[in-house]
């Protein structure tokens, strides 16, 4: 069965060469398309045995030296993220075909873009199968390459050329990090295999946790864990549509991906491990979330909260990493499912959000929101398309995101942490993973609402129409798993219950899932009622009568006059000034008869970036500058002096207990 | 088993038109007038279901829905909401999750019709309740967390009601819960000193100044939901109050009746004495909610510690 798995890769190789060689872009897209869709038939044929529970497929070719031997490995938790990874990227290259139409039509010649997608679907069997450091960072690299390639695919521009080097340079920032622990463990084992690797790191030495730390960090830069967030934004906002679903919603799962193969070479985790997956996914997910809400490229928006959710879904691996520490097992398979389901979803619902967002992008060429408005009439089947993504990423029910945050939920509300304290921690971050819902709602509220809804604001803006149905498709496709999912989840568990058992704790998932049945029956009796309510919606419009918005008796209301993007926002980020700060820039006429026409912009900048470059510039002088002062401010003094009595307290205490 | 079911239909459907009148009432007396009759906002939701509606023409099928799902999401919460101090209509593991995040998809349902207006004002409306409730969400997880905590159970009705397990903080973690839901009783149902529920001077509204276009059936929809949200969050209160809550017999039911009436009063009360909060203090105003939900989280743990 590995066999039928490792020959879509001469499949794929073999879709790319044709991809480049031929010269029409349309004999291009068909070799690409059908490839993929040969190598998805045979990874998923390969792999379901994998998801019923078969044990691990393992396959080893002996290489020349120094390398000896290529191992390969598939196991549960490398089968759940081919099963959808390949089908996702296959509608991501049909996407590509209508997506990038207007290019082919100035004579752009899109084969080497296909062969990039085939290269993507390599990478991702490269890396879900190996058992080896060398075949691993081999994938790891392939993707990251090809994903920078894909990105800059509008290279003459000079902004998406500096979005495509700042990824370039950030994953290979990763890449290093990775290689670095990858070295420490080829030092310390004499070997590039897993296996080997795994018997190093399940015994508790000092450099275990070094290289952990390691690992992690190289992790959390390829999935864009807050603050190693900064070149995502940039680089969704830069590259092609289908490009940033994919980058978003399917390859840098593989940071995820990694994480868990490496939990599971490590075994039992430490407790501390747990608190900080938990307290570092808690932090990504709310600064993610916060920078979502003042966002006006859409795009932008979506980037960021990709950062959001590959918080919660850390957060669900941390519960599940305490779980596991502690030796609870319905408390850590409630964590890793929660995220392995929640991974799953986000990729469902990011990469339609970015589809839809390629297509308003199509029909008006632009993604600012604050020029957009009243999409709905021109737009109506991206409308409701981009509502089903919205509403299934704010996590409300009936929707797939919902079941996934819940399973979540479950886990650190459950009150089955063994202290006090440590369940109180647990309840603590369900209510920032509840804040974090909340923001959620209201960023794609704002963004659906200004762009979608009201009417047009910007008459410079040209609306075209509906995407073509390549377009369409899959976009559509992924809309529908969302509220199949949402409605049966059974189908998602059935894909993640083989992975959570590899987890070596005595517990059946279907246990543990087991009263959520009845939120699931809730959810399928709400989603009906919702129809109810549709149908009742929709056809008192016929007769009724028409007239214009109520504008509390002004008559010469215009669109101009909408509540903007950021008006949405100003007071929600004034109360979170300190995260969000905001940029204003100004030329305000002086003269009583100005020469030149003044203007005033506002745009809120990340404070991660911005304080990147500040530091990299100014390091040196701004540790100076905070020494100096400390004592001349005694707030500063104060502040610090609780912080370091709140340490010694706890360091105290700490050591106080057995 | 089937009376307490059907006794608690009739309360979710019945209840909360009532309790609006009562609001209303007693407000009347405070300002000295004699008042419309308690059946008041029955007969207005009536008389509008009786109406027909008019649409913006800027408006698109999702304004004319939006009401709709608000009123099923509102009764929705209502079922797993122990109405009558006992057993409610429907009781499941994390159903308070599912209760939160029903408001949630109602919330966001009138907050996008009232975008799909156009209209500036009820642009205004949505961006101060988006607002607004991205602090509650914390301030409800955190309060039903610790009350989770403190009784060991997993479902709302069971959280709410009195257990057996009692401690030194009990009391504590009780008390700032009804603080906590109080106040977000107040900022959900958009009622003093958040929202001014009775004028349409639409600058300073949040929830009534976002259904401003809506008209006949469909402004009937979002009233009796809105009622039914307000009777939902008064029960909570009040099973919380209710020293009874729990318990078999007909005596938790009229108690939790007294109180959701007594809530009703206490609101109309405020409503009449209370100046409404100027816009910029009402975060710091769910602050309050969220440190009092904090500290009955903290307390729950500290209970724990004294018991050990």
């Amino acid at each position: 069965m590995l066999n039928l798995v490792l020959l879509a890769l001469p499949v794929l190789l073999l879709g790319a060469a044709l991809a480049l060689a031929l010269r029409s872009n349309r004999a291009s897209a068909a070799v690409a398309i059908s490839t993929q869709a040969l190598a998805t038939a045979l990874v998923v044929v390969g792999v379901t045995s994998l998801l019923r529970g078969a044990p691990a497929l393992e396959l080893i070719w002996p290489w020349p030296p120094p390398i000896d031997q290529i191992a390969f490995r598939l196991d549960a938790l490398g089968a759940f993220f081919l099963v959808w990874s390949l089908p996702m990227t296959l509608a991501g290259t049909v996407y590509a075909v209508g997506y990038l139409k207007p290019y082919f039509s100035k004579g752009r010649h899109g084969g080497p873009h296909y062969a990039l997608l085939n290269m993507i679907s390599v990478s991702f069997i490269l890396i879900y199968s190996a058992q080896n450091a060398l075949v691993f960072l081999l994938g790891w690299e392939i993707a990251a390459v090809a994903a920078w390639l894909l990105v800059i695919w509008d290279y003459k521009n000079q902004k998406i050329r500096f979005a495509g080097f700042n990824y370039l340079v950030s994953t290979h920032v990763g890449l290093f990090v990775l290689v670095a622990a990858f070295m420490l463990l080829h030092s310390k084992t004499d070997s590039m295999d897993f296996a080997s690797f795994g018997s190093f790191l399940s015994q508790r030495t000092p450099a275990r946790s070094t290289i952990y730390l390691l690992l992690a960090a190289s992790f959390a830069i390829k999935s864009a864990f807050f603050p190693f967030h900064t070149w995502l934004p940039r680089a969704h906002s830069a590259a092609p549509a289908h490009v940033s679903a994919l980058m978003s919603g399917v390859i840098h799962k593989a940071g995820l991906f990694a994480f868990l193969r490496f939990t599971l070479l490590m075994g039992r985790p430490d407790e501390w491990m747990g608190w900080s997956v938990l307290g570092f996914g808690a932090v990504s997910a709310f600064f993610g979330v916060l920078y979502t809400s003042t966002q006006r490229d859409l795009k932008r928006l979506l980037g960021y909260s990709s950062t959001e959710n590959v918080g919660i879904v850390a957060m669900g691996f941390g519960v599940g990493y305490l779980g596991w520490s502690w030796g609870i097992p319905a408390l850590a398979v409630a964590g890793f499912a929660g995220g392995l389901f929640h991974l799953l979803n986000h990729a469902l619902f990011k990469c339609l959000l970015f589809y839809a967002a390629g297509a308003v992008y199509r029909a008006t060429h632009t993604i600012d929101i604050e020029r957009l408005g009243g999409l709905a009439k021109r737009m109506p089947k991206t409308t409701w398309l981009f509502l089903v993504g919205a509403l299934s990423i704010s996590a409300l029910p009936p929707l797939n995101g919902f079941i996934s945050e819940l399973v979540i939920y479950t886990g650190l509300l459950s009150g089955a942490a063994p202290s006090a304290s440590s369940n109180v921690a647990l309840v603590a971050a369900a209510a920032v993973l509840s804040f974090v819902g909340a923001v959620s709602a209201l960023s794609m509220t704002r963004a659906f609402g200004v762009a979608f809804l009201g009417a047009r604001r910007d008459a410079g803006v040209h609306t075209g129409e509906d995407p073509p149905r390549t377009m369409l498709a899959p976009m559509v496709l992924h809309a529908l798993f969302a509220v199949m999912v949402g409605l049966v989840p059974e189908l998602g568990v059935w894909l993640i219950r083989a992975t959570v058992a590899l987890v070596p704790l005595q517990t059946d998932l279907a246990l543990v899932l087991a009263p959520l049945s009845s939120v699931v029956w809730a959810s399928r009796a709400l989603a009906v009622a919702l129809l109810v309510a549709g149908i009742i919606g929709a056809l008192r419009g016929e007769r009724a009568r028409r007239s214009v918005t109520w504008g509390c008796g002004y008559t010469g209301g215009s669109p101009r006059m909408q509540y903007t993007g950021s008006a949405f926002t100003e007071q929600f980020a004034r109360i979170f000034e300190s995260f969000l700060p905001s940029v204003r820039r100004e030329r305000i006429p002086t003269e009583l008869f100005p020469a030149a026409p003044g203007h005033v912009s506002t745009h809120h900048a990340d404070a991660v970036e911005r304080r990147m470059y500040e530091v990299l510039g100014q390091g040196e002088d701004l540790v100076s500058h905070i020494s100096d002062r400390i004592p001349e401010q005694p707030r500063f003094a104060f502040a610090a002096g609780l912080v370091a009595l709140f340490a010694l307290g706890a360091w105290i205490f700490g050591a106080g207990q057995p | 088993m089937m009376i307490a079911r059907w006794m608690n239909l009739m309360a979710l459907l019945l209840m909360p038109l009532l309790l609006t009148g009562i609001i209303g009432r007693v407000k009347s007396l405070w300002a000295g007038r004699r008042g419309p009759p308690i059946l008041q906002p029955t007969y207005d939701v009536i008389r509008l279901l009786r109406k027909s509606s008019v649409y913006s023409s800027t408006t698109t099928p999702l304004f004319r829905i939006a009401p709709w799902v608000f009123l099923v999401t509102a009764l929705g919460s209502g079922v797993v909401t122990p109405l009558l101090g006992a057993e409610p209509l429907r009781s499941f593991p994390f159903d308070f999750v599912w209760f939160a995040y029903v408001w949630a998809l109602g919330r966001v349902a009138i907050m996008l019709a009232g975008l799909d207006t156009g209209s500036s004002f009820e642009g205004m409306g949505v961006a101060r309740e988006a607002t607004f409730s991205t602090l509650l969400e914390p301030a409800l997880f955190l309060v039903l967390g610790a009350l989770c905590l403190s009784s060991g159970a997993h479902t709302l009705g069971e959280a709410l009601a009195p257990h057996l397990r009692s401690g030194d903080a009990w009391i504590v973690v009780r008390t700032l819960a009804v603080i906590t839901l109080f106040i977000v009783l107040q900022v959900e149902t958009a009622r003093m000193p958040v929202d001014d529920p009775s004028t349409h001077l639409e600058l300073t509204m949040v929830h009534e100044v976002m259904v401003l276009d809506h008209s006949g059936p469909e402004l009937a929809a979002i009233q009796y939901g809105s009622a039914v949200k307000l009777h939902v969050g008064a029960a909570v209160v009040a099973t919380l109050l209710n020293p009874w809550a729990g318990a078999s017999g007909p005596l938790p039911a009229v108690v939790n009746l007294a109180l959701s009436a007594l809530i009703a009063i206490l609101i109309g009360t405020i409503e009449s004495l209370i100046a409404r909060l100027r816009l910029r203090t009402v975060p710091k105003y769910i602050a309050v909610a969220l440190a009092s939900a904090a500290v009955a989280l903290l307390a729950t743990a500290w209970r724990d510690g004294g018991a050990r």
